[in-house]
């Protein structure tokens, strides 16, 4: 379903403790050139609030929250 | 003088100002720098940096003080030490204030109990005014108090995500109805958890087995806002679960294995947001020794073979009074219980409090200032180091990288689980991994 985005960065966030998965993600944003996207991988079910909130904090945009089983796939886009 | 003031100088000033009282001066005044606390700090023994000595941190809000608020400091500045309000102070208020991780060990060895801790929240509280604060502190506390806004939008997604969690705990009770309830009005417990299943799932496990009337918070209990130093932020971060306990008439908030969102909780909110509570706050360890006591959950003694030793989270420990409880549970399934040595109120930081875990640039620094930590592990021969924290438990699985300990970190809950013995024909409670 990927190939819906051109991803220029993927991250895998499974099993990663509190608060790994939101901090990874601020950072590697900025590896990323404005306009690119980041795909990311968590497993907490706290993701499913915890990265949207960050994203609206942040400016940046969550595209799409695909749901895998356990697995939480965020496709976001940078927006600043 | 004040005419002279730049805007944002005179809002600092402010924040100085709105801190001044009695506890302030006798701190400020009280240091006779006779350097005691600096032996006690990890962070000094480590690298022998006079920044780094606790009364050091102080130092600069002292000639801060001096210089804008004692006559003779104004006076004649040189003379007495003090000190102006420039960029180089703000970045030493910085360095001073974000990079403690705000053990308190230092207070304890200070014959006048001065709490540098409390002074470094002074200089916080200036740093937050200022807007020079750490990236990823600001971000977590921003995120964290969105969530809070806007639960109703993710409340069933998360629902939903919960219950794909119960097959496994069915599964490990062996009781087909055991359940995870998220927001059920009127149950007795509200038990506060962090983002991952490994903080919900094992203390499913036990308030299944034990029989326990509770329910999961929606939200974290970490509060990264405290750690900040934005006191206001930090009310709104602990006001999610302040306000889902009193919707859901619960006795009893629960806080899951995190060292400071217990104190938050149980020390500190109370005092920020100027409200009595109307529900107990309890570490989970409390309820847990409880179930052990009055035999609601039976463990056995011989499952855990290897040695164990147990980290004091300086949160929990030293600034939240929780020393014995865990104790009584890893003595109850751990025959082989060594303690660090010194423990307790004396414990050694093992460097990865004060939100200096979520600041990835500082992961070489607490590498470095966990050597005290390592060496105290090293010392025990255990080969499993329970702690209930979880910025501790990163911090000491860096340490076990770095230092070759050979350990494996563990919460408490976690070992508790593996240990219950589920009666009646019914399945093991099999380790979590
Ligand atoms: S031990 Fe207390 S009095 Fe002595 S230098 Fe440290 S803070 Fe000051
Ligand atoms: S609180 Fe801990 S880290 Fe901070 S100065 Fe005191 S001993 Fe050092």
């Amino acid at each position: 379903m990927a190939d819906e985005f051109k991803v220029d960065l993927s991250l895998d966030l499974r099993g990663l403790a509190c608060p790994l998965p939101v901090v990874r993600v601020g950072k590697s944003i900025k590896d990323v050139p404005v306009g690119g996207i980041v795909e990311a991988i968590a497993t907490d079910p706290g993701a499913l609030a915890d990265f949207p909130a960050w994203a609206k904090t942040t400016g940046h945009e969550i595209l799409k929250t695909e749901r895998n089983g356990a697995d939480i796939k965020f496709y976001i886009r940078r927006v600043k | 003088m004040k005419g002279e003031l730049k805007e944002w100088q005179e809002k600092l000033l402010g924040v100085m100002k709105g801190r001044r009282n009695r506890q302030l001066l006798y701190y400020l005044e009280l240091c006779t720098r006779c350097g005691l606390c600096k032996d006690a700090c990890h962070i000094y023994r480590a690298t022998g940096r006079v920044e780094f000595v606790p009364s050091h941190r102080a130092e600069i809000l002292r000639r801060l003080y001096r210089r804008y608020f004692s006559p003779l400091g104004r006076l004649i500045p040189s003379l007495y030490e003090a000190r102006e309000l420039d960029e180089r102070a703000l970045e030493d208020l910085y360095e001073a204030a974000y990079t403690c991780t705000g053990c308190r060990r230092c207070m304890v060895y200070c014959p006048f109990g001065i709490d540098i801790t409390w002074l470094l929240g002074v200089e916080k509280a200036m740093l937050v005014a200022a807007g020079k604060v750490p990236e990823e502190l600001a971000m977590l506390t921003d995120a964290a108090i969105e969530k809070g806004n806007s639960i109703d939008l993710y409340r069933d997604l998360l629902q939903e995500q919960i219950k794909g969690l119960e097959p496994e705990l069915r599964e490990r009770t062996g009781m087909p109805g055991a359940s995870i309830p998220i927001g059920r009005k009127g149950a007795r417990v509200l038990y506060v958890a962090l983002a991952g299943a490994h903080s919900i799932l094992p203390a499913a496990i036990i308030f299944n087995l034990a029989g326990e009337d509770w329910t999961l918070s929606m939200f974290e209990s970490s509060n990264y806002g405290y750690f900040l130093g934005d006191t206001e932020k930090a009310a709104r971060v602990a006001e999610r679960i302040v306000s889902e306990a009193k919707a859901l008439g619960v006795e009893e908030v629960v806080i899951t294995e995190c060292g400071h969102a217990y104190r938050v909780m149980k020390h500190l909110d109370e005092v920020w947001s100027k409200q009595k509570f109307p529900f107990r706050v309890s570490s989970i360890f409390e309820p847990f020794a409880r179930y052990l006591k009055e035999g609601r959950i039976k463990v056995d003694p011989d499952r855990i073979a290897e040695r164990v030793t147990y980290h004091d989270p300086c949160q929990l420990g030293r600034n939240g009074g929780i020393f014995e409880e865990p104790r009584a549970i890893i003595r109850a399934i751990a025959r082989d219980f060594r303690e660090m040595n010194p423990n307790r109120e004396k414990n050694w930081c093992c460097g990865g409090g004060g939100g200096l875990v979520a600041q990835p640039d500082l992961e070489e620094f607490r590498a470095v200032t966990g050597r005290l930590k390592a060496e105290q592990i090293a010392a025990t021969g255990a080969k499993i180091v329970a702690t209930p924290c979880e910025n501790c438990r990163l911090q000491l699985d860096l340490l076990n990288q770095r230092y070759h300990l050979g350990i494996q970190v563990s919460a408490v809950t976690d070992l508790l689980v593996q240990a219950a013995v589920v009666e009646k024909g019914q399945k093991k409670a099999a380790a979590l991994g």
